[in-house]
């Protein structure tokens, strides 16, 4: 009975014990907006890849929960999902912004800020209401705020570096996964290592949009474009890469732009027109007209436009 | 614009990301593919003269300017949001005398 009574004693210390190793394996999630901005912290790699970094900084990935400069369109949508969307679903669990959770953003940030994964709801919260004193009052702190959470280098070059996570494995703490193998210079990521999907649409694709997003209890549906790539480009014969057209045809590098940019415009739609006046004749009476002739020719590898 | 569907059913269009899922009608441009539009321009005014329709010129000669705007928000005063990608411009005209 007594040695009962120790192994029971035992297994309650080693229980706590084990459990509380258990958690120590997972990563802590982020409490605050200024935590999850830490964890994705990339102002070092501005020291060395500074070009990269500027050219980064002009794209819509620099301020991706809060969309094009001055204007915040993003933003001003994701609190729109909130009034019209959420609030209005019976069975969301959101009466009021305050009710918003991780989960319910989700249905956005899964492409818009996918490391809100890896944030308590808390985070969600900080972000709701910086984005209602942007749109409600044009805070300028607000914004500013928004503007720290995007999808930026350590994004890119690690937590989404790797897709097929079974295969290859989780992204590594302190890795930048590019094009080669080596040592790394930074002094948080150490090494850098061969992403196989670095150099491929795929990259760009987990991002871009097939259609619905199933997974979520309420599927939303923003970008579309890579599903388009592959039943209406590459079924047709397209073979470029959306690294190909956006980052080096371009010459724009990191600085990835579409309609609104010159470089990429000019490129997307090849224009024939031809007109001519002439006299006909309905039945007898002899009537003046014109006849304009407008052919249209995509050359992008996508549908013009996305949405 | 593509026209998306309200929550993938019946014939209202969606527009928030919030509440797409699925296309009622496919309007946009595909890779590679060529898209043919043709307008017919009537070029005069019409009177009646002795029981007898007559159509006559405007002019006989005309500036044809055809511009290439995309329109993401679907307004053109819109400066952040409406970009003219193409522009083409032709002198025409109609033949003067003959029958
Ligand atoms: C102290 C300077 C320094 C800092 C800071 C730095 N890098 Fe680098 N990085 C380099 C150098 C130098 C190379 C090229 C190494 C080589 O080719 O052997 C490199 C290579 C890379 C590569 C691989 C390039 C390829 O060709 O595949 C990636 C990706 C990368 N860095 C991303 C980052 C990111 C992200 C950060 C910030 C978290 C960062 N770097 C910070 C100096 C730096
Ligand atoms: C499948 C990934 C994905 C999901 C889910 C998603 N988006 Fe997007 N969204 C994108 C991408 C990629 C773009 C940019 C591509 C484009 O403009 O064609 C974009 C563009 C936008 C834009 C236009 C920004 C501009 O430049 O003007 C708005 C607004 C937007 N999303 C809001 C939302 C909201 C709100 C939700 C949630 C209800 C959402 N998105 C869900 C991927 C997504
Ligand atoms: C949206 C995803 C994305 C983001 C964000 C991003 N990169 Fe990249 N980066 C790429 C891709 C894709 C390539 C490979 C380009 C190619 O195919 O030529 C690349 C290539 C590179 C390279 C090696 C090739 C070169 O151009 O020198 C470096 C270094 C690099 N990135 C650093 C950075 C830094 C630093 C940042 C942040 C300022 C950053 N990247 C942000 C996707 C991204
Ligand atoms: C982690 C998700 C993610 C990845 C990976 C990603 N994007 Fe994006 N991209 C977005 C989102 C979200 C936006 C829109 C941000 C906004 O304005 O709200 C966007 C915007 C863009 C735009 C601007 C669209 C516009 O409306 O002007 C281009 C071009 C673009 N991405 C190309 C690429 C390319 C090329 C790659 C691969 C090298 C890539 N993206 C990888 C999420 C991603
Ligand atoms: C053959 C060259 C080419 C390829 C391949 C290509 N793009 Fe594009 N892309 C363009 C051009 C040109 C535009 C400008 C036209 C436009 O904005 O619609 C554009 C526009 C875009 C836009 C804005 C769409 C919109 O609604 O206007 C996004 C986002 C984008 N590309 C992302 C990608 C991604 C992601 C891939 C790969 C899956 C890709 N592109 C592959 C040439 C290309």
């Amino acid at each position: 009975m007594k040695f009962f009574k120790i192994l029971l004693i035992m297994l309650f210390i080693v229980l706590p014990l084990t459990l509380f190793a258990k958690s120590q394996d997972k990563p802590k999630k982020a409490k605050t907006i200024a935590e999850l901005v830490k964890m994705y912290d990339s102002s070092s790699c501005k020291d060395c890849h500074s070009d990269i970094y500027e050219e980064w900084k002009k794209s819509l990935h620099a301020r991706s929960i809060f969309g094009p400069e001055h204007v915040g369109r993003t933003a001003a949508t994701f609190k729109t999902t909130i009034e019209l969307g959420l609030k209005d679903w019976q069975a969301s669990g959101v009466k009021k912004p305050e009710d918003v959770r991780v989960k319910h953003l989700m249905i956005c940030t899964k492409c818009h800020l996918p490391q809100l994964e890896e944030a308590e709801d808390s985070v969600a919260q900080e972000i709701v209401k910086h984005i209602y004193k942007f749109v409600d009052e044009g805070d300028e702190n607000s914004a500013a705020i928004l503007q720290q959470l995007n999808i930026n280098c350590v994004v890119c070059h690690n937590r989404n570096a790797i897709i097929h996570k079974w295969t290859e494995g989780y992204p590594q703490k302190g890795v930048v996964y590019g094009t080669k193998d080596g040592d790394h210079p930074d002094s948080t990521y150490k090494k850098m290592k061969k992403s196989s999907v670095m150099k491929e649409s795929i990259l760009c694709g987990q991002c871009h949009g097939l259609g619905p997003n199933f997974e979520f209890d309420n599927p939303s549906q923003c970008a579309t474009l890579y599903g388009s790539y592959l039943w209406s480009y590459v079924s047709e014969g397209g073979t470029k890469t959306c690294q190909q057209c956006h980052i080096q045809e371009s010459k724009l590098g990191h600085n990835m732009q579409s309609y609104r940019s010159k470089e990429l415009y000019e490129k997307a739609v090849d224009m024939k027109v031809d007109a001519y006046a002439y006299l006909w004749r309905d039945v007898v009476t002899p009537t003046p007209a014109a006849h304009v002739k407008v052919e249209l020719t995509n050359k992008a590898g996508h549908v013009i436009p996305d949405g | 614009m593509p026209i998306p569907q309200q929550f993938g059913r019946g014939d209202k269009m969606g527009r928030g990301p919030y509440e797409k899922s699925g296309l009622i009608r496919e309007t946009s441009l595909h890779p590679n593919k060529t898209k043919v539009e043709k307008f017919e321009i009537p070029l005069y005014t019409e009177e009646k003269k002795d029981d007898k329709i007559v159509r006559n010129p405007i002019a006989y000669d005309f500036i044809v300017d055809v511009e290439l705007w995309y329109l993401p928000y679907g307004k053109k005063d819109d400066p952040d949001n409406s970009i003219m990608w193409k522009k083409y411009t032709k002198q025409i005209n109609l033949a003067k005398g003959g029958k």
